[in-house]
């Protein structure tokens, strides 16, 4: 029998070191040891991939290394969800995330998602090359905390804009922050359309969202 | 500084600068360059000046050239350039593309394969047919513009781990890089074939320059050790086996984690983001002539004035190519490209 930390190391290392291959074997161990599945999450993949985060914050990981810490934390996440209790006290924030119109890049945006999963948000994810109008009906039928807007293509930035219009439009940009974010997007540019935020990297866009909830 | 007309003896052709900047062999002026491709110099006022639009302009080889020219007649950057996205070495090799419409640009909406190992799916790209051909023929009208313009002609390529991202899913290219990287060769393999081909043709057909760029192939998404073995090395694979007076690569994003890996591309000229210092950057540059790196986003909304200011900042800060840092946005009002120009007609280097 295994000790519960040892365990939850062993879940946080799968992840930090990229075994995404060995992460479910893990996860199954821990739960037929009876230990509960909300920290294996919380104590023990999420804490790997926040480990990653750093390493990737201090550019010893960049997006590949990212991309299969985040297997890792899948494969794991996808043993202990089932066995969660059912009744969850408070509901989560959901962001509603996606790549704007007339672009199809959406490495930036997948990080970024991983990223505000493991920080305990619930995910909307509508993909990329999404319309203005589908963002804005997503915020309206899941009442979102967060639109988090993202592209790679400077020609296309002018949707973020439209987006924000839209919900001016609909009466409802009060009640949901929109955060944009990807290559040609600055700090400037988010000003200018009057969104709420921008960040460089996923890292910084989990800092954001909280600091926006907070306030 | 002091006089403004200072090239009253033998003024240079586009071309002869361009190359001049490019082999850093001594200049009247920097010339102010928008190659195409990815760093999109099309806006919504050329296409009304040149009654070409896109999404036509795409495929028909003269509207593509008539596009290019219009530009540049008006006082627009000193070079032609096409295609006018990246999307064209994809469709060919049987990705699905929206052509987008006349203010967007095309883009990829299907890949053809699903991962590195189903590379036997992907078909090489046939150079005789659909928008491969149609480039090839735009450039040769280009060539007979040029006869009488003397403006040089930039033949733009997707770079090659842009162009594997986008035929398969860029997250799983990304995860093959480091698990099967064996896999992942084969398709960089390939894909470098295809593009040295196509740009051979476009040599042939007239290009006097051709641009690599890279915005996924970065070195913020790949960090040192894969940018080093797949951007440079692929990059320079496609880049050796081209025969032309100028090459250029442009590498998106900030590039501090792989400046000194950017010594090792094969290219005349080096084209970077504007977020990247370029005083920063020179020391790590020798030996290439610096392109960039005015923000487009400022180019696009600000005003003329301040467009000049930014110009006239780069080119202070040593660019030896005033050029806009990326694609400029489609609505970008002529004005401000003019500005740009106009800014790198202002400077005197005391050769002329």
């Amino acid at each position: 029998m295994k000790e519960k930390e040892t365990l939850l190391t062993q879940l946080a290392d799968c992840v930090l070191n990229m075994e995404d291959e060995e992460a479910a074997g893990i996860a199954e161990e821990y739960i037929e040891e009876g230990y509960p599945a909300q920290e294996g999450i919380l104590s023990g993949l999420v804490v790997g991939m926040n480990q990653a985060a750093e390493l990737y914050e201090r550019e010893e990981y960049f997006i590949p290394e990212l991309l299969i810490c985040s297997d890792a934390m899948y494969n794991g996440l996808d043993v202990l969800r089932p066995h969660l209790p059912r009744s969850e006290g408070e509901k989560k924030r959901q962001v509603v995330i996606g790549v704007v119109e007339g672009d199809t890049h959406d490495i930036g945006k997948n990080i970024v998602k991983i990223m505000l999963e493991a920080a305990g948000y619930e995910m909307v994810d509508l993909g990329r090359d999404v319309p203005p109008k589908s963002f804005v009906e997503k915020a309206k039928e899941t009442g979102a905390s967060v639109l988090a807007l993202s592209t790679l293509m400077s020609t296309t930035m002018g949707n973020m804009e439209k987006i924000i219009r839209m919900l001016d439009a609909e009466g409802i940009r009060d009640q949901v922050k929109v955060v944009v974010g990807g290559a040609p997007v600055s700090q400037l540019f988010a000003e200018k359309i009057g969104a709420d935020g921008y960040s460089e990297n996923a890292v910084e866009a989990v800092k954001l969202i909280d600091r926006l909830m907070e306030a | 500084m002091e006089e403004k007309n200072s090239c009253a003896q033998g003024r240079s052709s586009q071309k002869e600068r361009l190359y001049s900047a490019a082999h850093r062999t001594g200049t009247d002026r920097p010339p102010c360059i928008c190659p195409g491709g990815m760093m999109n110099m099309i806006s919504k006022e050329s296409m009304e000046l040149s009654g070409c639009f896109w999404p036509e302009a795409h495929s028909d080889p003269e509207k593509m050239a008539g596009l290019a020219v219009a530009l540049n007649r008006a006082g627009g950057f000193e070079n032609y350039g096409v295609p006018f996205c990246m999307t064209v070495e994809a469709e060919a090799m049987g990705a699905q593309v929206n052509m987008g419409n006349s203010l967007a640009e095309p883009h990829v909406t299907e890949s053809p394969i699903r991962g590195p190992g189903e590379l036997d799916k992907l078909k090489p790209m046939d150079l005789s047919a659909g928008r491969p051909a149609a480039v090839l023929a735009a450039i040769r009208l280009l060539k007979k513009e040029q006869e009488s313009s003397g403006v040089p002609i930039i033949g733009n390529l997707c770079g090659p781990v842009s162009l594997a991202g986008t035929v398969t899913d860029m997250g799983v290219l990304l995860r093959t890089f480091r698990k099967e990287p064996e896999k992942a060769e084969r398709l960089m393999d390939f894909v470098a074939e295809n593009l040295i081909a196509f740009g051979r043709e476009q040599i042939r057909a007239g290009a006097d320059a051709v641009c690599i760029s890279e915005p996924s192939g970065t070195g913020e998404i790949l960090g040192p050790r894969f940018f080093e073995a797949y951007s440079v090395k692929y990059v320079n694979r496609v880049l050796d086996a081209l025969e032309v007076p100028v090459k250029i690569v442009h590498i998106c994003g900030d590039l501090r984690s792989v400046y000194r890996q950017l010594a090792g591309l094969h290219c005349h000229v080096f084209s970077f983001d504007s977020i990247v210092n370029i005083s920063e950057i020179k020391p790590f540059l020798e030996g290439k002539a610096v392109m960039g790196n005015v923000n487009t986003h400022a180019i696009g909304t600000m005003s003329a004035d301040k467009v000049g200011t930014l110009a006239e900042n780069a080119l202070s800060k040593g660019v030896d190519l005033l050029a806009p840092a990326c694609g400029l946005p489609v609505s970008t009002p002529l004005a401000n490209i003019q500005a740009l120009v106009a800014a790198a007609g202002r400077v005197d280097s005391g050769q002329a």
